[in-house]
């Protein structure tokens, strides 16, 4: 199985939902700022091209610098490409592209319930009282949570937190849930949790998910498809495409030896870097 | 099935209910004013300062009853509170939007801050002379210097209380879809609110002291600066004292019953320190 290279991933339907055409974007720095090329201008996306079809799990991993937070950014419309095309198939009307990001840290507002968390983005787009409530309980229920529905963001733990930014983000039900290092800040245990909790929720909405993280083993364990970003080409290196049952255990022969692959990748990127 | 016991093992905290009413604090309240009346009547007793200098506790508060019957303390209260209210509101009114104003226009935003952290610092009492002569002996002179001395505060603290949001709580909202005056009312507001009620309740503090030495030295026949002057006019230590201990009263409750509570009510909804 596994292991066939930019190949056709396994996704139900070949519906495209998102595509990046040649997308460009760099940095001025100013004065001493650091990682200095010609000009005090970084390039950090060289022209990336990708294209991710409706259901996809698509995990991106990268070492630090490799730009993927910029990509994230641009996928998300927090931020615009120098040059290039982000073309996102819409369905809902609502006011976001489609695009909804779970941060790392959840980003969660302190001053709002659970309850009032979840609806936020529904209020956003003006959906009435009764019928916000009626889809943020829902939500609420499926990361089970329901019991702490009127509890403030300090009186959860950092999973909880992480359950209920996945419950904001799947209320306002976007094409795309880009979630950027969502549980880097999470104990192993946790995390494992929140592994087999996202892997049922994409099961049961069938949502495409875009998954950021410079954990490899996260990355192998979770994706249909696995792009090795690049600091040194400034694009995407490898694609993998992994077409084994979930859970996944990433002791497994055939995910060592992407492992070490994608490790290899970023070895020769360090070198390079030296 | 092992993310349901993970949940079902925990249980909301209850939340907290901010500062109870403890009897052992009123008890030491109770004994710092029974020590401190102690002390006064002895110093009364042995006589160190003459009868018409220091009055007894007793007499101070034969003045207390004499004052409240003849409706002077109450009118003085009433009449300084008013201002107050008002010169309070005025600055939030004004401080507020030039705050505002602060944020949408970098470049002004700048000038400006370092303009007002200046008068910032500017004792309140040194707009007297300039509002007597610019609006004359009037209720218009006393609330132009309450407003001086505190629209600044409310300038800065709207300004950094704004700015310094944290920008994880405007992306993730963008993200959802808010914008423009949505933005600002249901998250850049509520985001800034635990500074911006610290910036108003020195605000509030700064318009108290103002109000009182405006009134001392604007004459306006009314308010508890007025009275406090009067008394030294007839040497009536009594009612210096008593207006003394009215200010006291009306800032303590204001800022402990008021503001505190207001500050402690968020601060226990953000989760931060439940430790007043």
């Amino acid at each position: 199985m596994a292991l066939i290279e930019s190949t056709e991933p396994s996704g139900q339907k070949n519906e495209l939902v998102l595509e990046l055409r040649n997308v460009h974007k760099g940095f001025e720095y100013g004065g001493n700022g650091k990682a200095t090329v010609d000009n005090n201008h970084q390039q950090v996306l060289n022209g990336i091209n990708l294209k991710i079809k409706k259901g996809e799990f698509v995990t991106v991993v990268g070492p630090s610098g490799c730009g993927k937070s910029t990509l994230l950014n641009i996928i998300s419309g927090l931020d615009q490409p120098d040059a290039g095309a982000v073309m996102i198939n819409r369905k809902s009307k609502s006011k976001t592209n489609g695009v909804v990001v779970i941060f790392q840290e959840g980003a969660l507002f302190p001053w709002l319930t659970v309850q009032d968390n979840v609806e936020f983005g529904l209020k956003m787009d003006g959906v009435d009282h009764s019928k916000r409530s009626q889809v943020a309980t829902h939500f609420i229920e499926m990361v089970g949570l329901t019991k702490f529905s009127q509890s403030y963001v300090y009186q959860l733990s950092g999973g909880m937190k992480q359950r209920v930014a996945i419950a904001r983000a799947l209320a306002m039900d976007p094409e795309v849930l880009l979630m950027d290092e969502p549980f880097a800040a999470l104990d192993v245990q946790t995390r494992e949790l929140m592994h087999d909790e996202l892997l049922g929720i994409h099961k049961t909405t069938g949502k495409t998910v875009i998954f950021v993280t410079h954990n490899i083993n996260e990355a192998i364990q979770l994706g249909d498809r696995v792009i090795v970003l690049s600091p040194r080409v400034r694009n995407i290196k490898r694609e993998f495409a992994i077409d084994m049952p979930r859970p996944r255990n990433p002791d497994a022969p055939e995910l060592v030896t992407i492992k070490r692959q994608i490790l290899k990748e970023f070895e020769e990127d360090f070198r390079h870097a030296k | 099935m092992q993310s349901e016991q993970e949940v079902t093992e925990l249980q909301p905290r209850t939340k907290s209910k901010g500062p109870s009413f403890d009897i052992s604090d009123v008890a030491n309240v109770a004994l710092f004013l029974a020590a401190f009346l102690g002390i006064w009547q002895l110093v009364y007793m042995i006589g160190v300062y003459p009868d018409a200098i220091l009055p007894s506790p007793a007499e101070a508060a034969g003045k207390i009853a004499a004052l409240v019957g003849n409706g002077v303390l109450p009118i003085g209260i009433g009449t300084s509170l008013l201002r107050l209210v008002i010169g309070f509101m005025l600055s939030i009114a004004l401080g507020g939007i030039v705050g505002l104003a602060m944020v949408k226009f970098r470049g002004f935003g700048k000038t400006m801050s370092s303009f007002a952290v200046g008068l910032l610092t500017f004792p309140s009492i040194a707009w007297v002379p300039f509002a007597i002569l610019l609006i004359g002996f009037s209720d218009f002179g006393i609330l132009f210097v309450v407003v001086m001395a505190s629209v600044f505060s409310v300038m800065i603290t709207t300004y950094s209380s704004l700015r310094n949001i944290p920008p994880i709580y405007v992306r993730a909202a963008k993200n959802m879809g808010a914008s423009g005056f949505s933005l600002f009312r249901h998250v850049m507001i509520p985001a800034a609110t635990p500074s911006l009620i610290i910036g108003m309740r020195q605000a509030w503090s700064f318009a108290w002291h103002a109000l009182i030495g405006a009134e001392m030295l604007i004459t306006t026949l009314a308010g508890l600066g007025y009275i406090l002057s009067v008394g030294r006019e007839f040497n009536d230590m009594p009612q210096i004292m008593v207006v003394m201990v009215s200010i006291f009263a009306i800032g303590m409750v204001f800022d402990r019953v008021i503001f505190l509570k207001l500050e402690e009510r968020v601060r226990a909804k953000w989760g931060l320190g439940q430790n007043r």
